[in-house]
């Protein structure tokens, strides 16, 4: 187990290594900021300034290695529009996010389950018809589509729930949380909807399609055969035998929902990361940009790294396997 | 009978995978003549008037004729413009589909065959491409590359290779180990035979189902990035294009600009996905009684 | 707002106690603006952007007060004089407390001007002090300002120049230091009207009165400035009641707010115009044949073709139709009233045929193509006027081709010189000609420090000649004859053709406060009064 997780640690080094390069290179490469950040009257004095202050005189491989030192002294480098530490900018902003990301995911995850499992394990009744189609409707239409319409029909015409914004916070250990505080519940309503949507529908799927398939195996052919009763069924069999896959999708739907969340982020102005990095995309600001990519990309390879582990705790054969 | 008449006989069960079907090749041929539906051509400048902006449906503009869903902030006829606008969806989706798939597979059946190092490297870079969401991927390259067509498709064939990728690899890596391949290894002409006649093949019905998932996808995520300013130059607007520009115009009661192309985009992703679906059952043995 | 009914009964009662106090001191009185930009940072010297300053003039005062017509008045100076060729004298307010308590005096002046250069971001600041040479004080309420040369604009200069505590500022007046010390509160020491709570990048800033205001106590006791860029979410926030106020309504939702009970709208003309601008090169890359060959000659150096572009364009129907009645139908590139402004420019006339006429003439009977560039994320109606213009020039047989496009892709291909034909929104945010023609309208010449916005390689020499004896004409009369003679020649040469001069839209509560529109669009707490 041990030479597993080293080996697996390894791995993840290696790629947060090439993607750091990618990450920098790629952004850097490509889009001039300094058109963007300096007003497009500024003189050429002004401008050669700029390009002096940003660093942007000195060639790519030696702007890399200076980033890539104070990336391992823990330092992002500073917002090229606000003057301020990247880290600071980003972690202000992170647990709305992550708020968000966990409400939905998780909402998603429980809902999604219990009614997947129910439409897998009657298929032919009305009401997994109902959950299908609603559930190929969430998986189909675009969420931004879906933002504008719940904007419209609940903040606008109903004037139920607020259209945007974050309400409310209690500092829990120094963090921000907004679903403690009634304000705060109501404005993270709809955006968590919209960003469960898709994973809930995907939940769903997922959970349906693996009861319908171990629901025709010859395990659970057998253990009713014995008269173990239905209950007792999908509890020890179906549940366990689904968790694997749901845990797989549940952690990288975690990371993808993030990405998404610049979807939902940008229509109901919830003020987490994913606005920013639009923001920052808009006037290229690389710092920002870099960083919100590569913590991502860390985000993504911590979250693999979990659900391998788990993954070797629940099923040996892994364990064994993985030095193939 | 052949495969595939068992296939349809099969697929022509599911009454709704059927309709669906058919909205699917209905919504296709629209889009193929659209220039000879629509009564105009929305890219044409000459043919517009600004007096005809924003009517709601039904009105008889400039051009004689009645907009049965209305018109567009420019005087566009929306029918006209939503039936271009699936079109150039319908390319980009097409387009982006296709490229990732023959890149993706290529890469995948590679990865399969060549086995060592090679196998190492291909998959460790799809794992990881896999592993980032293909949204920001894209968000990120359409930013960079600037607006256009090309530019779009070629980050929507980045955010998506992978998927291909993987699925090949995984159904040409079950064929590979079975012995007759490596036999037929064994004998260095064969190569091609090898990857055309036994991995190819053995590849094909689980690229057929995610293909139809990336197209719609695409064509989704296309619709997304326009929505976030980032799509394709607003004269020659795709249906993601026409939902965001007709958006601000909700709140003012003038639901028409946005929600048609928006009800015309759903239409065409959920009966794609339907389809999909469906020959995503019928290719699963498992589910086999 | 929603607590705001509870606690009425209490201020009521303490009011009561207090017996004398007028009760609309008393009630606790917030605002909440929706805005669609804010400060990249609260230190006033780091952004020259415009909802920068505008955030920053909550917490902080000029030197030089910019009113709501753009036309100079004391602010934290109470007059100024030039005293020779290249020295003015300023003399400041007397009284003035800074949030801390501590006294305004001559040393902040001199201290936030030199500031300025170190600190400055990339969207510099240094323009507002560029012609400052030297700041002599001569007692705490006079300054002697000495420039390099005459600078005539400079009491228009320090409209922005944002005076800063040197006490509280002087240890954070480092690129490296002014962000935290600024952000965090301990440095955002002002004499304006509020006093820094608290700022979350692209977030919230909270305000709280500062009740020594040397203009007097604002109305709102605490002010909660939330950034929205996006404007249905920004219109929605207002309709659910989450916000009093909100900036930059959109020209779409004007019709249909005006005619909602729950809401008042306030209409303001705003510094920007829509300039169409044609390439004068003699080698344009985006023009050709309508059968993509090469034309002989740029045809925008043909005046028959620029008169030909103008008759083409229907100022009406931009304005009534594409901005849906938020404009003006505009004939020069400022707004009327300003100083260097020509009354009488005549609006040019809409006529198609006229316009087809002299294309023919000058040799087009056939007219060409050609490729006009725009933003569509810049400026509100930015895209959709330029997509306008694209079907009116078509019109008359200029097959043109609209590109509206990103800033980010804008901007800098503008500025290699790669349109031949684009529209930009132009904003005369100091209020005087000098900014506008001199960078537009004078051949570019970094020598004279003018013509840097000339992308269009526009030149003459006429113009020329009165803007550079405009620039050292200390006499005001004198200055502004010689900017209206340049602002006529320019706009009849017609390789500029202003077409619309925007509108701006506010919207409040219904009932809710009252405020006289700014010229340059600022959304500013203090002069909104509660509407009774």
């Amino acid at each position: 187990m041990l030479g597993f997780v080293i080996q697996r640690l390894l791995q993840a080094i290696m790629v947060m290594a090439v993607m750091s390069v990618i990450v920098f290179c790629g952004v850097y490469a490509i889009g001039n900021p300094i058109d963007i950040v300096i007003p497009p009257d500024a003189t050429q004095d002004l401008r050669e300034e700029a390009i002096r202050r940003l660093g942007l005189d000195q060639p790519l491989w030696k702007q890399y290695l200076t980033f890539a030192g104070n990336l391992m002294q823990g330092d992002f480098g500073r917002s090229f529009v606000y003057n301020i530490p990247v880290l600071e900018l980003i972690g202000g902003r992170l647990p709305a996010t992550l708020e968000l990301v966990l409400i939905s995911v998780l909402s998603a995850t429980v809902l999604g389950v219990s009614l997947g499992v129910y439409a897998g394990y009657r298929p032919d009744s009305w009401l997994s018809k109902t959950i299908m189609a609603v559930s190929v409707l969430g998986f189909s239409v675009p969420s931004f589509w879906v933002g504008l319409i719940l904007i419209l029909t609940f903040a606008v015409n109903l004037g139920w729930l607020p259209a945007g914004g974050r309400g409310d916070t209690v500092l829990v250990w120094g963090v921000p949380f907004s679903f403690l505080t009634l304000d705060g519940l109501s404005h993270i309503v709809l955006p968590a909807i919209n960003l469960a949507l898709f994973k809930l529908a995907m939940m769903i799927r997922l959970a349906r399609a693996g009861t319908r398939e171990i629901m025709l195996t010859d395990t659970i052919k057998f253990a009713r055969a014995a008269g173990i009763s239905e209950a007792v069924i999908l509890r020890r069999h179906l549940l366990k035998l689904i968790s694997i896959p749901i845990i797989t999708v549940f952690g990288l739907e975690l990371g993808s929902t993030l990405a998404f969340a610049v979807v939902t982020e940008t229509i109901f102005s919830w003020p987490g990361v994913g606005k920013l990095i639009i923001d920052s995309i808009g006037v290229l600001d690389r710092p920002v940009m870099v960083a919100y990519l590569i913590l991502v990309a860390f985000l993504f390879v911590l979250i693999n790294f979990t659900v391998d582990l788990v993954f070797a705790l629940i099923d040996p054969r892994i364990r064994a396997g993985a030095t193939e | 009978m052949t495969p595939l008449a068992r296939f349809w006989s099969e697929f022509r069960e599911n009454r709704i995978a059927l309709v669906a079907l058919v909205v699917v090749v209905l919504v296709v041929l629209l889009a193929i003549f659209a220039p000879l539906i629509t009564p105009q051509d929305p890219y044409d400048m000459t043919g517009l008037s600004l007096m005809d902006a924003r009517r709601p449906p039904g009105f008889v503009g400039s051009g004689g004729y009645a907009h049965v869903l209305g018109t567009d902030p420019q005087g566009r006829d929306l029918l006209s413009a939503i039936l271009y606008g699936l079109r150039i969806s319908i390319q980009i989706g097409l387009a982006a589909g296709g490229v990732a798939l023959t890149i993706g597979a290529a890469l995948g059946i590679l990865a399969a065959y060549a086995g060592g190092r090679i196998e190492t490297l291909i998959m460790r870079i799809v794992d990881l491409q896999l592993s980032f969401p293909a949204i920001l991927l894209a968000l990120v390259l359409v930013a960079l590359l600037g607006q256009g067509k090309g530019q779009l498709i070629g980050a929507l064939v980045a955010a998506q290779y992978a998927y291909f990728a993987r699925t090949a690899y995984g159904a040409a890596k079950s064929e590979r180990r079975k012995d007759y391949i490596e036999a037929a290894r064994a004998t260095p002409l064969s190569t091609r035979r090898v990857i055309l006649r036994h991995l190819l093949p053995n590849c094909t019905p689980p690229l057929i189902v995610v293909a139809t998932v990336q197209i719609a996808n695409s064509i989704s995520l296309e619709a997304t990035l326009s929505f976030l300013g980032l799509g394709l130059p607003v004269t020659e607007p795709s249906l993601g294009m026409l939902i965001s520009n007709g958006f601000p115009y909700m709140m003012s009661g003038r639901y028409w600009i946005s929600v048609y192309p928006g009800i015309a985009l759903i239409i065409l992703i959920v009966a794609i996905n339907i389809v999909g679906d469906q020959i995503r059952d019928q290719f699963n043995p498992r589910l086999r009684k | 707002m929603k607590h705001m009914a509870l606690l009425r009964p209490a201020a009521v009662a303490i009011g009561l106690m207090a017996g004398a106090v007028a009760p609309a001191q008393v009630f606790s009185q917030e605002l909440v603006m929706g805005v669609r930009g804010g400060p990249e940072s609260l230190d006033p010297h780091f952004s020259a952007l415009g909802s920068h300053a505008e955030a920053a003039k909550h917490i902080f005062d000029t030197l030089v007060w910019s009113g709501d017509d753009l036309q100079i008045e004391p602010g934290l100076a109470t007059e100024w004089t030039p005293v020779d060729d290249d020295t003015w004298e300023f003399k400041l307010r007397e009284g003035v407390k800074f949030h801390d308590g501590s006294d305004f005096d001559a040393e902040d002046v001199k201290f936030s001007i030199e500031r300025i250069p170190v600190v400055s971001g990339p969207t510099t600041t240094t323009i507002y002090v560029r012609r400052v040479k030297e700041v002599e004080i001569v007692d705490p309420l006079t300054l002697l300002i000495h420039t390099d040369g005459p600078a005539a604009t400079l009491p228009y200069d320090f409209v922005r120049l944002f005076i800063v505590s040197s006490d509280a500022a002087k240890d954070y007046s480092t690129p490296e230091t002014a962000a935290e010390g600024f952000n965090s509160g301990k440095a955002t020491i002002g004499t304006g009207p509020y006093k820094y709570v608290s700022w979350e990048p692209k977030g919230d800033l909270v305000l709280e009165r500062f009740d020594d205001y040397w203009r007097g106590e604002g109305a709102w006791e605490k002010v909660t400035r939330k950034e929205m860029p996006n404007d249905s979410s920004r219109l929605a926030a207002l309709k659910a009641g989450q916000v009093d106020v909100i900036n930059y309504v959109s020209s779409v939702d004007y019709l249909a707010l005006e005619s909602d009970s729950a809401v008042d709208t306030i209409k303001g003309d705003s510094v920007y115009i829509m300039n169409l601008q044609l390439d004068q090169r003699e080698d344009t890359p985006m023009v050709r044949a309508k059968d993509g060959s090469k034309l002989d000659a740029n045809p925008f150096r043909d005046m028959k073709v620029r008169e030909a572009i103008d008759a083409a364009i229907d100022r009406e129907t931009m304005v009534e139709i594409v901005l849906e009645g938020l404009g003006k139908p505009a004939n020069q590139m400022m707004p009327a009233g300003f100083f260097g402004s020509n009354d009488d420019i005549p609006m040019p006339e809409y006529d198609p045929q006229k316009a087809k006429d002299l294309l023919a003439e000058a040799g087009y009977a056939d007219g060409f193509e050609v490729d006009l560039y725009c933003t569509s994320d810049r400026l509100p109606g930015d895209g959709a006027i330029c997509q306008g213009l694209g079907q009116m020039l078509s019109a008359v047989g200029i097959k043109t081709n609209v590109n509206a496009v990103s800033k980010t892709v804008y901007f800098p291909a503008q500025g290699r010189l790669e349109y031949s034909m684009f529209m930009n929104g132009w904003g005369t945010l100091t209020g005087e000609a000098s900014y506008t023609l001199g960078g537009l309208a004078h051949t570019n010449n970094p020598d004279v420090k003018m013509g840097a916005f000339n992308r269009i390689a526009y030149s003459n020499p006429e113009v020329d000649k009165l803007l550079q004896e405009g620039a050292t004409t200390l006499d005001a009369d004198a200055r502004r004859g010689m900017y209206e003679e340049a602002m006529a020649k320019t706009m009849a040469d017609k390789a500029y053709i202003s077409i619309v001069q925007l509108q701006t839209v506010w919207a409040a509560k219904a009932g809710a406060l009252t405020f006289t529109p700014r010229f340059d669009e600022d959304t500013l707490a203090f002069f909104m009064k509660p509407a009774s």
